[in-house]
């Protein structure tokens, strides 16, 4: 049952991706938009526009273009082995460029989602244990504010404030002072590397460099999980084998921890949903903290009209996001037996 | 049953906190009214144009000490017309942009909700009365469609198809309508379980009109519900892609293009470009979300 559910999930979700890609290579070609044009210029000659569109492989049938990003024209070297093509501004090949702005992105999220859950987990906790009362009344109205901001500004705000008025944060301008150079990659992820070589001082200089997106970060998404958890301990609290336990006479902070354990599991798939959807999301806190993330990147190749980047970072964002919710569907699996009924 | 449809499941009406006061509804409905007016007549009662760039740039708010003498000599009509929240790097007038760019964003807003629910409500109604394969694979083009980055998606679509209202408009519709088809669909099926729809037919109606006659006005409120926390997401969309450079284009006044534009200047310490325009989004959304809130209590009770 389990594993014929397990194999079920898989397929599903490497359809959805493929349905995807297609999606997205027909999509962006059947745009009005001239990537030639913007490439070569307006007032390029028609021989150095027709040349441009022949490097591009733009000249050829749309199915030829296609079996060839799919690497299925004979030639192979495409998408199927794990080829992204090559960036058309930059002639640097897709795969590489994600491979250095993804880390910075998954180093933004992982941090203000652990930061967020640390603050929203007790607060959520003790909202439910007394519904309606004033603490629950701010977290409705924080629920509510939250998760309907926009995160952009914000940055902005925290910028003025703790830059220039309170001058206790770096400048917005990237990861690392401008002074330091950053640690050989080993892994891509710049705190990890720092720490694997031994650069404390450059490991804590990102993470100072971090604090302002990481609470731009918190500010933004505390709202949504905080009443995740709430809602979710309020369920289990008025379950019956709480009734029981309490019945039982056992003490509250243990009633509250069996309450939690329960409560835990479908915030984390909230968690995990937003993390999916922060991939792309981020972008804008990105840009305003000059950070040079995927976001960023995406932002550069729809602007430059980049066709393979734009369906590499389509492609990478989404398949990132499917692998979480088939993770989560998985955990859920072993745990929750409803799941795997249908 | 996915572990996301768990862990999204509705709570129970009764366990909800309800907001005794009404004091937040009444907050957000003199908020939607006051952006709804300004998106008439906003740019009329601007006293600047809010694309004209006739004064010095950067000119700071004038203090706060001298709003009342300079709001009484405006109102006798006394003196020159004053920048009230300052001018931007180029010397436009911001207090003008800002009660100017409702009918930027709202229209966007509104537009996109409307061509949006036209999408999903049909789809949804079709989805959820007849299911067959046809139906089924009009579902999985919309999981598809859910599954997009929805910010980098809409870029694209913004940005390749040219940075024109129209296009953004069509654009946020396209990433919207799968939430209406699946709120639509579900809600019909429920509803086609009641004893008129097994009444009707009985009587010998068609199936056509039993779904158009009875089904589909009584399926329509979740959707309607959801169209004020849409059109808040819209608006702060339609911001967001004007921030990054991939939505509307200057000059239009438009709150995420202001703030797009002051940002250079925070740093230098010159706030009021961008902090005014925010601040409308910042109560424009809230108002949006906490009337869709409201609107959804009062609707499952």
């Amino acid at each position: 049952m389990l594993l014929r559910y397990i194999t079920r999930r898989i397929a599903v979700s490497v359809v959805q991706l493929l349905g995807l890609v297609v999606a997205v290579f027909f999509l962006i070609r059947l745009m009005p938009a001239d990537p030639v044009a913007r490439l070569v210029g307006l007032n390029a000659s028609k021989d150095a526009y027709a040349q441009a569109a022949h490097s591009l492989g733009l000249d050829q049938p749309l199915l030829t273009q296609f079996l060839r990003y799919f690497g299925l024209d004979g030639h192979g070297n495409g998408l199927l082995e794990g080829n992204l093509g090559v960036s058309w501004v930059t002639s640097a090949s897709v795969l590489s460029e994600i491979g250095q702005t993804l880390p910075v992105t998954i180093q933004l999220l992982t941090l203000g989602f652990l930061v967020t859950l640390l603050i929203a987990v007790p607060i959520g906790i003790a909202a439910a244990r007394r519904p309606g009362g004033a603490l629950d009344r701010a977290v409705f109205i924080y629920g509510l504010f939250g998760g309907s901001q926009p995160e952009f500004w914000w940055g902005l705000m925290f910028i003025f404030v703790f830059f220039f008025q309170l001058a206790i944060a770096p400048s917005p301008l990237g990861l690392i002072d401008p002074m330091s150079t950053a640690p050989d990659p080993i892994t891509g992820f710049i705190l990890v590397d720092s720490l694997l070589r031994g650069q404390f001082d450059i490991f804590g200089d990102v993470l100072w460099h971090l604090a302002l997106p990481v609470l731009t970060l918190v500010f933004i998404l505390s709202g949504p999980i905080i009443k995740m958890v709430r809602q979710n301990m309020l369920r289990a609290l008025e379950s019956d084998f709480i009734l029981y336990a309490r019945a039982a006479g056992l003490r509250e902070a243990t009633v509250t921890g069996y309450a939690f354990r329960v409560a835990l599991a479908p915030a984390l798939t909230l968690v995990g949903i937003l993390y999916g959807v922060m991939l792309g999301g981020a972008v804008l806190i990105e840009t305003v903290f000059s950070l040079g993330g995927i976001g960023q990147y995406a932002v550069r190749a729809v602007l430059a009209f980049d066709y393979p980047a734009i369906q590499g970072v389509v492609l990478v964002i989404t398949s990132i996001s499917l692998g979480i919710y088939l993770l989560l569907d998985l955990v859920y699996a072993a745990i929750d037996p409803r799941v795997t009924r249908q | 049953m996915s572990s996301a449809e768990i862990a999204l499941a509705p709570e129970p009406t009764a366990r909800r906190y309800r907001p005794r006061g009404r004091g937040l509804l009444v907050f957000a409905t003199v908020v939607v009214v006051a952006i709804l007016v300004l998106a008439v007549v906003g740019p009329s009662i601007s006293p600047f144009d809010p694309t004209l760039a006739d004064a010095e740039p950067f000119l700071p708010p004038p203090d706060l000490a001298a709003w009342p003498h300079l709001l009484w000599s405006g109102l006798t009509g006394k003196g020159e017309p004053v920048h009230w929240f300052g001018t931007d790097a180029s010397g436009l007038d911001v207090f003008s942009r800002v009660i100017s760019a409702p009918r930027t964003d709202l229209t966007i807003a509104v537009f996109a909700n409307g061509l949006a629910l036209l999408i999903g409500v049909p789809a949804g109604l079709l989805a959820g009365y007849f299911r067959n394969w046809g139906t089924e694979t009009l579902m999985r083009v919309s999981d598809v469609l859910q599954s997009f980055p929805v910010f980098i998606s809409a870029m694209i679509l913004v940005a390749l198809a040219g940075q024109a209202t129209i296009n953004i408009v069509v654009a946020l519709a396209v990433l919207y309508s799968p939430i209406y088809v699946r709120l639509m669909r579900a809600e019909v099926m429920t509803q086609g379980e009641r004893g008129m729809v097994e009444a009707s037919r009985a009587l010998g109606v068609s199936e056509l009109a039993i779904a158009l006659k009875h089904v589909l006005p009584n399926s329509l409120g979740p959707t309607l519900v959801q169209s004020s926390v849409t059109i808040g997401f819209a608006i702060l969309l339609t911001a967001g892609l004007s921030f990054v450079g991939a939505g509307v284009r200057p000059p239009t006044p438009e709150w995420g293009l202001m703030i797009s534009n002051g940002a250079s200047g925070i740093m230098l310490g010159q706030w009021w470009p961008s902090v005014f325009p925010g601040i409308a989004i910042s109560l424009t959304v809230f108002a949006f979300a906490a009337l869709g809130d409201a609107l959804e209590r009062a609707y499952r009770s």
